[in-house]
C-alpha cells in the first residue's frame, strides 16, 4: 500500500469519533467521505426477516413431527425418559418382582437391576446429535474415559444408567473421544483445575439429592 | 421480563425445542445485518445465518456457558459467514474493482453508488479486517463491545480496523 494513502493516527482517532489533535485537510476530507459511504451502505442492509426464524424452527423440529404408522412405533425401539429420582424406585420395584417370581434363570445369572445397599441407579443424559461417540467420566471411574460408554437414542440423546455410591460425585462427558463437556443440566458446576468445568451430582439413599 | 439466554438454553436442552425460537428471533435481529455485510449477499447471508442457527441447536450441549450463548453463537455465525463468502466470492483483486465513480464529480456520486463502493471495498479486506470493520462502522459498536463479543484484544481490533480503513482509502479513495 502506498504509505501516503494511510490515515494518520489522528485521523484514525477522528474516525473513531474521539477527541484528537489536528487532522490534515486531505485526511479529514477522505475520512468524512469514507464515513458517508459507510452510512449509505449501512442504511441499505437489513437483518433477515421472521421467515428465517420459521425456517430454522422447521428444521430443528422436523424430526419430532414425522408421522409414522402406529404399528411401526410399536415394533421400533423407543427411548424411555426417566428422571434420575425415579431410578432407585424402579430398581426397587424390579427387585421385588424378581424376588416374587423367583430366580428361574440359569444358576449364577445376576439380577437384571439391583443396586447395592449403598448405591442407587442414576441415569445420565446428554443431547449431542452430531456426536459419534459419548462416554461418561468422573470421580467414580477414576476419570478413565473408556469405562462408561453411553448409548445413543433417537433424537441424538446419549444416555447411560449406572449404580453410584451415595455421596457427591463430579463428572463430565467426553464427546468423540476428545472434547470434555460438563452436563448442561447439572445444578452445580465446579472448576476442574485444568481450565474446564466439572458437573456435580449428589446421591442420597433415596436417589439423586442434587444434580 | 425477557428470559435470559441461559434459562432459554436450559429449557431447550431439557427438551423444549420450541423455546429455541426465542434465541433465533433475538440473535437474528442482533447479528443479521452483520451477517449480510460479512457475506456480501443478502440471500447467501440468510442461508448462512440459518445454517449457523441449526448448527448451534445441534451443538447446544457443548455451549459451556449458556448465559453467554450470544458470544458462542456469534463465533459459529462468523465462521459460517466467512465460509459462505469464501465459497462463492473469492477475495477480490483490487485492480478489477469497477471504476464507476472515478471520472465523476462528487455531486453526481449518489448514495447508492457510495454504498456499492463500500460493498466492493469490503471484498478486498481479509476476513478479520472485514469482521472488525463491519462491527465498528456498520454496526456502530465500541471497541470494548467488539472485544467482549469476539474475545480479541482491543489493540488487535484497532489494528484490524485501521488497516481496513487504510485499505479502503487506498482502493476507493479516488472514487469516493
Amino acid at each position: 500500500m502506498n504509505d501516503d494513502r494511510r490515515f494518520t493516527a489522528e485521523a484514525h482517532t477522528y474516525l473513531d469519533g474521539a477527541q484528537t489533535g489536528p487532522v490534515s485537510e486531505a485526511d479529514r476530507s477522505d475520512a468524512d467521505r469514507l464515513r458517508s459511504a459507510v452510512e449509505a451502505y449501512s442504511a441499505r442492509i437489513a437483518a433477515p426477516g421472521r421467515s428465517l426464524t420459521d425456517a430454522v424452527m422447521e428444521r430443528v423440529e422436523r424430526r419430532g413431527k414425522s408421522k409414522q404408522p402406529v404399528w411401526r412405533w410399536v415394533f421400533e425401539p423407543q427411548p424411555i425418559r426417566l428422571r434420575p429420582i425415579w431410578a432407585p424406585m424402579m430398581a426397587a420395584l424390579l427387585l421385588v418382582l424378581w424376588l416374587a417370581v423367583g430366580n428361574r434363570g440359569p444358576e449364577g445369572t445376576p439380577p437384571l437391576v439391583m443396586a447395592g445397599a449403598d448405591t442407587v441407579f442414576v441415569q445420565f443424559r446428554l443431547v449431542a446429535p452430531e456426536a459419534s461417540a459419548v462416554s461418561l467420566v468422573g470421580s467414580f471411574s477414576d476419570w478413565q474415559s473408556d469405562q462408561y460408554t453411553m448409548g445413543r437414542e433417537d433424537g441424538g440423546v446419549w444416555s447411560l444408567t449406572l449404580p453410584l455410591a451415595i455421596g457427591e460425585h463430579q463428572y463430565q462427558f467426553v464427546v468423540d473421544g476428545q472434547r470434555w463437556v460438563p452436563d448442561p443440566t447439572a445444578h452445580a458446576q465446579v472448576d476442574d483445575g485444568f481450565g474446564g468445568t466439572n458437573s456435580v451430582i449428589v446421591v442420597g439413599p433415596r436417589g439423586v439429592v442434587r444434580s | 421480563m425477557e428470559a435470559s439466554d441461559g434459562s432459554v438454553v436450559r429449557e431447550v436442552l431439557a427438551g423444549d425445542a420450541e423455546r429455541y425460537r426465542v434465541l433465533v428471533d433475538r440473535y437474528r435481529e442482533r447479528f443479521g445485518r452483520y451477517a449480510v455485510a460479512l457475506v456480501g449477499d443478502p440471500d447467501l447471508a440468510e442461508d448462512a445465518v440459518q445454517e449457523a442457527f441449526v448448527k448451534a441447536f445441534h451443538g447446544l450441549a457443548t455451549c459451556r456457558d449458556p448465559d453467554r450463548f450470544g458470544s458462542w453463537f456469534f463465533r459459529i455465525l462468523t465462521n459460517q459467514c466467512h465460509d459462505a463468502r469464501a465459497r462463492v466470492r473469492p477475495m477480490e483483486d483490487v485492480a478489477r474493482l469497477p471504476l464507476r465513480a472515478r471520472d465523476r464529480t462528487d455531486a453526481t456520486v449518489d448514495r447508492k453508488e457510495l454504498a456499492d463502493l463500500i460493498e466492493q471495498g469490503l471484498a478486498v479486506l481479509t476476513p478479520e479486517q472485514r469482521e472488525a470493520f463491519v462491527l465498528k462502522h456498520v454496526e456502530g459498536r465500541t471497541y470494548e463491545q467488539i472485544a467482549a463479543l469476539t474475545g480479541a484484544g482491543i489493540d488487535a481490533l484497532k489494528m484490524r480496523v485501521h488497516r481496513a480503513r487504510d485499505t479502503l482509502r487506498d482502493v476507493l479513495g479516488e472514487r469516493l
